[in-house]
């Protein structure tokens, strides 16, 4: 049995469906973050865990207690949001001991746990300050330590990193996740930052639309993302409609030139549409070696982003990005010229969903 | 070079002359009560008749009355409606201005035509005196809380409060009262001000407090009261001055301000 399950929850405001029949089964010790664009669902999803939302529909079990109604002052979760939310009347220890004095806990307790914690966020000394004399990182890891401090069962970060620069996030995003292995505490993380959820979660769950589109973990939702969205939506992609040549051979047709998939066509028959994907990554100039799936175009634009190089190739009338990694020596082509590019049939991911328009 | 602008410290000047000038020739008149020598037996007179004391310590009870319930009223009420019935701010607001529009004696007729009978018959209790004084102070009460609750977010520290196992009592009582602290202390100081110089409601519903004593002592005497009105405005201005320091000196808000 599952740790926290959230069993076919929907939750409406009026008219609006912000979650529909959300389905998830979170493992005790697992971190699953919830990726999507704004308005997606994700944080209301959080919220009902939380307590703060009740659900139009379903059930929220944890540790196979029902607490679909229970108020959120008695749910055993702990929670971080984005604000911080750091109490500014009490200084740092006060926050931390905030949960174990409501509790009505010994005082020599709760200066014991108050220790622990500034010592797991790499912040002793720190208890008699007030919220305002720590950066915004210094209290995003108080409001962590202070979730922590009541052992809650489930710990819920609301976009915990979305307030902080680009340097913090990283080295924070870090410490969280070492935080969560060394507690073992069921985690669940929401983000729209699709490389932080990839990059500190067990699995991710990406939602669209009040839905969930893909669950999974990060390396299956990259690599083999189940429809259009989940691949348009996690990473970079060349995205284009395709006609289906020979099914058995596996050969599909766009702009007058072929390219061979891995994935099975068996369903479909010759002249049927079909959404492809393929990862700039996975693209490289054609050589002597690599003669199969080449797709010839035009370098439309060459992007320097630091440790890749993103070249724009134009093929017919779409474009298609392909990233090489930056080295000194690299031999790039010239806009204009005329150059073949290739992939494996493996990088050729055949989609669920179609689509009308063709973009990258 | 900065050029000293000569017509706004003469409007400066004007006004400190429009302000100052009646009190002082209050204060002036006040110190003539011994013919031909200023002295200030006017103000001996007033400190010197238990009336005064016992007056000025009724208003300083009902003063005190309508703080706490006031609080108790406009507190929670006005942290609701942050919280949860964002939509229904508007008539609360409408609400909290209407002894702008109503007058004092309006309203106090309406109290007394309403529970001056049975079967609600409370004109012999100083409910209905506190009950005024409460909505008297609505416009200054509701105002400084609801300015100090724009200035936290409510929502997110009453969510943390709540997932901290945190019940309503403990968030109002330890979360939001001591950050908004400097705003319930300028609703306070400015309740005190207007409680202890109404006349209106204490007269009316027949209650010794402070206005009404002036009153009386202005009919019968002439110096005398001149010195109680200088009495009264030393202690609004000594409750502003309060409120002014406690505004400077709290660190609450500004610590809100940086925090979110």
């Amino acid at each position: 049995m599952a740790f926290l399950e959230i069993n076919n929850v929907s939750k409406s405001f009026g008219k609006t469906v912000a979650v529909k029949d959300f389905n998830l089964k979170v493992e005790k010790g697992e971190l699953v973050s919830f990726l999507g664009p704004s308005g997606c669902g994700k944080t209301t999803t959080l919220r009902m865990v939380a307590g703060f939302e009740v659900p139009s529909s379903g059930e929220i079990i944890i540790d196979g207690k029902d607490v679909t109604y229970e108020p959120p002052n008695r749910r055993p979760v702990g929670m971080v949001f984005q604000s911080y939310a750091l109490f500014p009347n009490m200084n740092v220890a006060a926050n931390i001991g905030f949960g174990l004095k409501i509790a009505k806990r010994p005082q020599e307790e709760i200066n014991q746990r108050v220790t622990e914690m500034l010592e797991l966020i790499h912040m002793p000394g720190y208890g008699n300050r007030y919220p305002h004399q720590l950066s915004g990182g210094q209290q995003q890891r108080v409001a962590l330590a202070r979730a922590l401090a009541m052992h809650p069962q489930v710990l819920l970060l609301d976009e915990p990193l979305s307030a902080l620069d680009a340097k913090i996030r990283v080295s924070l995003r870090g410490e969280i996740r070492a935080i969560q292995r060394e507690l073992g505490i069921t985690t669940v993380y929401v983000t729209h930052d699709q490389e932080e959820a990839l990059s500190i979660s067990d699995r991710v769950v990406v939602m669209n639309n009040a839905q969930i589109e893909q669950i999974g973990p990060p390396f299956e939702i990259y690599n083999f993302p189940q429809t259009e969205f989940v691949a348009q939506f996690v990473g970079t992609l060349n995205a284009v409609n395709a006609e289906v040549v020979d099914p058995k051979a596996k050969i599909l047709k766009f702009e007058g030139q072929q390219v061979q998939t891995a994935f099975s066509l068996d369903k479909l028959h010759p002249g049927d549409k079909v959404m492809i994907a393929i990862r700039p990554e996975r693209l490289s100039f054609a050589s002597q070696e690599r003669k199969a799936n080449i797709l010839k175009g035009k370098v439309q634009n060459i992007t320097f982003l630091g440790a890749i190089v993103r070249i724009q190739v134009g093929i017919g009338s779409i474009s298609f990005y392909m990233d090489t990694f930056n080295n000194p020596y690299l031999a790039l082509p010239k806009i204009g010229e005329e150059v073949e590019i290739t992939c494996s049939a493996e990088a050729v991911l055949a989609l669920k969903e179609r689509r009308e328009s063709q973009e990258v | 070079m900065k050029k000293t602008n000569y017509f706004a410290w003469f409007i400066f000047i004007l006004g400190i002359f429009y302000f100052f000038l009646p009190l002082f020739a209050t204060l002036e008149f006040s110190l003539r009560m011994k013919k031909g020598v200023y002295s200030l037996e006017a103000f001996r007179v007033a400190f010197q008749d238990p009336k005064f004391y016992q007056n000025f310590g009724y208003s300083l009870m009902w003063a005190v009355l309508t703080i706490v319930f006031s609080l108790l009223l406009v507190v929670p009420t006005a942290y609701w409606v942050h919280w949860k019935l964002q939509k229904i701010r508007p008539v609360v607001e409408f609400i909290t201005l209407m002894p702008f529009v109503t007058p004092a004696v309006v309203l106090v007729f309406g109290l007394i035509r309403l529970y001056g009978k049975p079967p609600l018959n409370l004109t012999p209790t100083p409910i209905p005196l506190i009950a005024g004084y409460i909505v008297l102070s609505f416009p200054y009460m509701y105002r400084s809380v609801d300015s100090g609750l724009r200035a936290i977010d409510i929502r997110t520290l009453t969510e943390a409060a709540l997932s901290m196992g945190a019940g309503w009592g403990t968030i109002i009582s330890q979360v939001i009262f001591p950050n908004i602290r400097v705003a319930i202390l300028s609703g306070v100081f400015l309740t005190f001000a207007i409680v202890m110089g109404e006349f209106t409601f204490a007269s009316l519903l027949s209650w010794p407090a402070f206005g009404p004593y002036m009153e009386e002592i202005g009919s019968m005497r002439a110096y005398t009261p001149q010195a109680l009105s200088l009495v009264s405005f030393a202690l609004t201005w000594t409750s502003m001055m309060i409120m002014q320091r406690l505004g400077r000196g709290a660190k609450g808000e500004e610590q809100v301000a940086v925090a979110h």
